[in-house]
């Protein structure tokens, strides 16, 4: 055992080792991306597979027969990911396992990672799922090891549910040693009214059985004192919480008392999970308290459930949170969303204005609008999308760029604003295949990254084939997942491979994908790619396009030499066209002259190709 | 039992704002304080904004540190340090670090960068006691010059509220044993921010 400072996500990593992990699976996403990350860090754990899956669905799967074989597995993933990998999920749920398996998801309540906000406890009420809900990083480390006991003992698939402020904390926990996985071949039982689903009584069987299961798992954590309940003075506040709001509760009260609130002894429920309910303990305090507050962030699951129990044994209790309109169904909560909802149950006025306390100066901030990387390999992309569109006499506004999820994006801002909209991981390729059908008769081009390609952008693209749709597709291959902290996926060059995996390459995939117009080029090249692109713009149909180069963070960890750029002053005439057009953080704005920073520039040389008078010189390597 | 002690500290990407945050986290593990360090990287690869809440002092303590609350509030950048003013708890102390980063928009003069004034103003209406830096503090180690966020990890260990909580041995053993890189002219570069005696604004 050893004391150490970690993050929610590496306590997760530790407690599958020391559970005994044989498979660990997932599909990088921030804020989960760390739980795999930290574990390739370190040299091969021999006995335990471990591996970025091509996306979370493959990745549940992969996990899921692992513990049909008998066997423990974790899987991670965002909460987007969820989405992707639910299909599999529900049939996993309904079939159970036998092996443990873990599924870690990670909610982002606020959003520090820009995709939509969504309370992925709804998955594990559709698909009778127990998921535990740790609200702090030693906590987690606990939760982990106890789900994959919980998931044998009922037989099921059991999520911890993180929300980013969990997943992403350093904290203290005493890390136990790694048990070696089970060694044993496994036998796997063939059993199709467990594992198939094709005949109505069998799936409602299995239906019934993960109904069951729940029920099972439920009554585990009763016996085994999960739920936290405490019950204070009688007819007073109850407070029920959950997940990251747990520890907020105590600091919540504290600032109600600097309030105004009179303090008194509240009852308190620290629930471990919402789904199963903790139905036992809030029955006894719906019968103890006059008013509940319900401080879960996002949707109001636990408050729904608490007023339905209300309602059944017909207690005359005050239930506030978010269907009375105190909470919000927005953002990450804090000690205010706790002191807010105290202050409501006392009839105590809260002055709302702290919850946007200095929201007014910090407006008056510099917008930093995001952007690429000095030297990122994207920012040709851009240009020479914006030079095409220009050299085909077209407006921006009028040639729709569909975007894709990772740095791909960062063209939608300035100084390119090149990309027009994302939805999801894929989603780039349908989107303009869907533009033309419904009759957009200007050129439409659709962006996407390497991994998001592989991820899911591959049916899109098979689509457009199949219906030789005119669209031009840029797959921008950087060789890296880079946008979540640069995982290696099937494309990454052979060298970056971990033992024993082999390179899948995009341009062998894509060639065999049936396109017929298809260009690889450097996107490095301006004039080069511009012209593929000019070119792209004449031909009628489905034209792809590879553009590759490794991503500059990447590339500049490994000391890939690039030639520094510098500024010729006696030629350069401070226009800033340079760093108008390509926003590079790498040039600096002077009085009489730009220059370059050398420690920042990566040597892409596209200031030098936008330079109107050539005054951006290569230096020698 | 330790008091609670919440800091909230925010600059850009590549200006070393959460080494300081490990640095105090692991002070913390050493001499036994609970803590919950929260980094918030965002976009801190492409010069995003970066912020790291610290809390000490309790192990069951969630992330984030509420408007008002913070015990101390440390900016690295001039225009970022107006995103903290929300986070001051009054009485708190301030060190902003006047470094200054501009945007494409400002080269372009479509925005306007934020005077040192009214920054100053801003952050003493929310009631802190305000300290500031500039790299003109910096000292030059070896003929280089040394690393901002060490430096005012010095600084704030003498001027602070900080020091109830560390002493500079504890921060020196912290770097010795947790950040072994470049240990030598980073020990020099918290010794000289330790130097400076600042006065509130
Ligand atoms: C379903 C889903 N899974 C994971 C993510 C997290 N995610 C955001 S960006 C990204 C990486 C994209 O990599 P790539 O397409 O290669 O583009 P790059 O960032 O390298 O430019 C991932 C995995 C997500 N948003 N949605
Ligand atoms: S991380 Fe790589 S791909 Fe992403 S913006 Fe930076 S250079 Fe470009």
């Amino acid at each position: 055992m050893k004391r150490m400072m970690i993050s929610g996500n590496e306590a997760v990593a530790y407690a599958a080792l020391h559970a005994g992990a044989k498979v660990i699976s997932g599909y990088p996403g921030t804020p989960s991306s760390e739980v795999i990350g930290s574990l390739m860090k370190k040299p091969p754990f021999e006995g335990t597979h471990i591996e970025w899956s091509t996306n979370e669905k493959v990745a549940i799967e992969v996990a899921a027969t692992c513990a049909w074989a008998g066997k423990r597995a974790l899987c991670t993933m965002k909460m987007s990911g969820l989405n992707v990998a639910y299909d599999s999920m529900i049939g996993i749920a309904h079939s159970g396992v036998i092996g443990g398996l873990v599924v870690y998801v990670a909610d982002d309540p606020g959003t520090t990672s820009g995709m939509c906000e969504q309370d992925s406890r709804g998955f594990a009420l559709m698909s009778d799922m127990v998921m535990l809900e740790p609200g702090s990083v030693a906590e987690t480390y606990d939760m982990v090891k106890y789900a994959f006991d919980l998931s044998e003992k009922i037989q099921e698939p059991v999520f911890v549910r993180s929300v980013t402020v969990v997943a992403q904390s350093h904290a203290v926990v005493d890390v136990e040693d790694r048990t070696m996985p089970d060694p044993s071949v496994p036998v796997v039982k063939k059993d199709v009214n467990k594992y198939a689903k094709a005949g109505a009584a069998m799936c409602m069987a299995q239906h019934q059985n993960c109904i069951d299961n729940l029920k099972k798992g439920a009554e585990i954590i009763e016996k085994d004192g999960l739920n936290k309940l405490h019950l204070g003075k009688k007819g007073g506040i109850g407070i029920i919480s959950v997940s990251s709001v747990k520890p907020y509760v105590e600091e919540g009260l504290n600032i109600a008392e600097s309030m105004g609130w009179k303090r008194e002894d509240v009852s308190t429920l620290e629930a471990i999970c919402t789904i199963p309910f903790p139905d036992n303990e809030i029955r006894k305090l719906l019968e103890h308290c006059g008013t509940i507050v319900v401080a879960e962030e996002l949707e109001p699951y636990m408050e729904r459930q608490v007023c339905i129990l209300a309602f059944q044994t017909g207690a005359k209790v005050r239930v506030v949170g978010k269907l009375d309109g105190t909470l919000s169904r927005i953002g990450a909560y804090n000690a205010l969303n706790v002191a807010k909802g105290v202050m409501a149950a006392a009839n105590l006025p809260f002055d709302e204005s702290i919850m946007t306390a200095g929201d007014d100066v910090a407006a008056k901030s510099l917008p930093r609008p995001i952007t690429t990387c000095a030297g990122c390999p994207h920012r040709g992309t851009y240009l020479a999308i914006n030079k095409a569109i220009r050299n085909a006499k077209l407006k921006k506004d009028e040639v729709i760029v569909t975007g894709d999820i990772g740095c791909t994006i960062l063209g939608m801002n300035p100084p390119f604003n090149t990309v027009w909209m994302e939805i999801s991981m894929g989603a780039s390729i349908p989107c303009a295949h869907g533009f033309y059908f419904a009759g957009v008769d200007k050129p439409i081009f659709a962006t996407i990254g390497d991994s998001t390609f592989i991820h899911n952008g591959m049916p899109g693209l098979v689509n457009a084939v199949q219906h030789n749709t005119n669209i031009t597709v840029i797959i921008m291959d950087n060789g890296w997942t880079a946008m979540t902290g640069m995982q290696v996926n099937p494309n990454t060059a052979s060298e970056f491979q971990r033992e024993g995996d082999v390179n899948v390459d995009l341009v062998e995939l894509v060639q065999h994908m049936g396109v017929k117009h298809f260009y690889v080029t450097d996107p490095y090249d301006l004039d080069g790619m511009t012209a593929v692109l000019d070119e792209c713009l004449t031909i009628k149909g489905l034209k792809v396009v590879i553009a590759r180069r490794e991503c500059a963070i990447q590339a500049g960890r490994r000391k890939v030499k690039y030639a520094k750029m510098h500024v010729d002053e006696n030629l350069c005439i401070n226009c800033n066209v340079c760093i108008n057009t390509t926003g590079c953080s790498a040039l600096i704005p002077g009085e009489k002259n730009v220059h370059i920073d050398p420690n920042a520039c990566n040597g892409c040389s596209l200031c030098s190709q936008v330079c109107p008078k050539k005054a951006i010189i290569k230096e020698e390597i | 039992m330790q008091k609670q002690y919440d800091i909230y500290i925010v600059g850009l990407g590549g200006q070393g704002v959460l080494t300081i945050g490990d640095l105090l986290a692991q002070a913390g593990l050493a001499k036994d304080i609970p803590v919950n360090f929260y980094p918030r990287k965002g976009m801190s690869q492409r010069g995003g904004f970066v912020q790291g809440q610290l809390r000490f002092g309790s192990s069951n303590v969630g992330a984030s540190i509420p408007r008002k609350g913070a015990d101390l509030v440390v900016s690295m950048e001039r225009s970022e340090a107006l995103k903290c003013a929300g986070y001051c708890k009054p009485g708190c102390d301030f060190l902003l670090y006047d470094d200054v980063w501009v945007t494409t928009d400002v080269i372009a003069k479509r925005e306007k960068y934020p005077e040192l004034d009214d920054v100053k103003a801003e952050i003493k209406t929310a009631g802190a006691n305000l300290y500031c830096l500039s790299s003109e503090h910096l000292p030059v180690v070896n003929g280089v010059p040394a690393r901002a966020n060490m430096f005012i990890l010095g600084a704030l260990l003498s001027n602070t509220s900080l020091k109830e909580l560390f002493t500079l041995d504890e921060i020196i053993s912290a770097l010795q044993n947790f950040m072994p890189k470049n240990l030598e002219s980073n020990i020099a570069a918290v010794k000289a921010g330790y130097e400076c005696a600042l006065k509130a604004e």
